[in-house]
């Protein structure tokens, strides 16, 4: 606890770091995965069904292998080795994306098809195409799609087994909160390791804090008028 | 603006068919259905459920395609007219958002069309007074009753300049005393708008208070049984439903549609 209250230098910067990476990689999938859904969620074309499937399932994908992945693609001989990224913090924010893009994609499509389901008529009745109506859709599900990037940060904040493989944990340059932890924890040093889990939890809290106080704005801005 | 001349109907069906395919078979939802609307007409459809009214009124939306005949709508196919944006429609359950004001809500189809903020703000002040709801803006659908929400919901029809309104059961929820009350303001508005009204319904003093065509449709096939052509001047105070020509009309819907009864 001396730690955190002393503002340590190292250990904030392994948080920023964190912070950092998990912010980006959260803004580059919110700008996949919020148009691929909103797509999903309006177009019919064949193979919809399957692409759905594919998504939700990417949800789960667990991240080492996601992170074996990408150091196969990144690494000198894979197809991008050119770009020289590995043990970067470009590789993490990559393959954060990488895990994060199906989780943002995935529950855009559920909160815009629900609500292009409710509009479908009305939309209709009023001459609009089904494509033409996405951005109505985004707008008035934006409360949901903030969740759902706060869901997609939890994940990638989180996350140890992928960044470890494409990062390296490499001391000032890669190492986040979670690598730290997994590597403080078996050297032994239970007090830094202490200390960054409860920052981390600490940050989950406040993001779960911020997806109540965000539905609870939204009842209280019905409340108002009353 | 308008080119066509002003006999042209507005609504004109022609042998319209319409047979859904489902799992236990084809139903013949509509069977050759003929009517022409004028310009101005405040159109009823009336007969028991399964008669095809909805189904006609979401024809003429092209919400549903006729699998047979011509159906035109001023002047063009059903679903051209749709997209030129020709009505409103007003839909059984007001269908207002819950997450949007009522402002909002009347809004929606503006924003759409890429009306300017001011605009917008200016037709929905005018709507909300034609529907008898100045200062409601604010709310949300939930703080109003049932009465005000299909208020609200005919105000967002109103709101584009769409001269066709489409309205389907849109008083069917509501108490007696409450669609009295709102039976009277929708004459009142339409006197204002001058608009063409088609209006589902299966209550025969509604169809008979405020109509100018009461069109009588019966079940299996659906189909129109009778049309009639009300007798009863455009200007109607309430207690019209005492007089004898209003007694009269009404018996004459009843006795369409119990003829389409004892059919079956």
């Amino acid at each position: 606890m001396a730690l955190i209250l002393n503002g340590d230098a190292e250990l904030w910067a392994i948080v920023l770091l964190s912070l950092k990476v998990s912010i980006f990689a959260v803004l580059i999938s919110a700008l996949i995965g919020m148009p691929v859904g909103a797509a999903l969620a309006v177009a019919r074309f064949p193979g919809r069904r399957v692409l759905i499937v594919l998504m939700n399932a990417l949800m789960g994908f667990p991240p080492v292998v996601v992170g074996l992945l990408v150091y196969l693609m990144l690494s000198r001989s894979g197809p991008l080795g050119v770009l020289e990224l590995l043990y970067t913090p470009t590789a993490m924010i990559i393959a954060q994306v990488v895990l994060v893009t199906p989780i943002i994609a995935a529950l855009t499509r559920q909160v815009v098809e629900m609500l292009a389901e409710e509009y479908s008529e009305q939309l209709r009745s009023l001459g609009v195409s089904r494509l033409a109506s996405v951005p109505v859709l985004l707008w008035d599900a934006r409360l949901a799609l903030v969740t759902a990037l706060l869901a997609g940060f939890g994940r990638a904040i989180a996350e140890v087994g992928a960044v470890i493989i494409v990062g390296g944990n490499i001391n000032h340059v890669t190492r986040v909160m979670t690598t730290t932890i997994a590597l403080e924890t078996s050297k032994g040093n239970l007090a830094l390791a202490l200390a960054l889990g409860a920052i981390l939890i600490g940050i989950a809290v406040a993001v779960n804090a911020m997806v109540s106080t965000l539905s609870l704005q939204a009842e209280r801005e019905g409340l108002r008028h009353a | 603006m308008k080119t066509e001349s002003t006999t042209q109907p507005v609504i004109e069906a022609r042998q319209l068919d319409l047979t859904f395919q489902t799992n236990d078979g084809p139903i013949h939802a509509l069977k050759d259905v003929n009517l022409t609307v004028d310009k101005g007409d405040f159109v009823s459809f009336i007969g028991p459920s399964g008669c095809g009214k909805t189904t006609f009124l979401r024809c003429i939306a092209a919400l549903e395609t006729p699998t047979g005949g011509a159906l035109t709508v001023n002047g063009m196919t059903a679903d051209e007219a749709r997209r030129n944006r020709a009505y409103g429609y007003v839909f059984q359950a007001a269908g207002l958002y819950p997450w949007r004001t009522i402002a909002k809500n009347i809004k929606l189809p503006l924003e759409i069309m890429g009306y300017s903020a001011s605009e917008q703000e200016e037709r929905v002040k005018k709507v909300l007074e034609l529907v008898d709801l100045e200062g409601f803006g604010g709310k949300f659908p939930w703080q109003l009753s049932g009465g005000m929400q299909q208020r609200a919901s005919i105000a967002r029809a109103l709101a584009f300049d769409a001269d066709i309104l489409l309205m389907d059961e849109p008083f069917g929820a509501l108490d007696e005393i409450v669609r009295d009350h709102l039976n009277e303001q929708l004459l009142a508005l339409w006197a204002r708008t001058e608009k063409t009204i088609g209006f589902v319904t299966h209550s025969i003093p509604e169809a008979v208070y405020l109509s100018t065509k009461i069109v009588v449709m019966s079940p299996r096939p659906g189909r129109i049984t009778d049309v009639i052509d009300s007798p009863l001047p455009r200007e109607r105070p309430l207690d019209i439903r005492d007089t004898p020509e209003f007694i009269e009309v009404a018996h004459r819907v009843r006795e369409g549609l119990r003829a389409g009864h004892t059919d079956e």
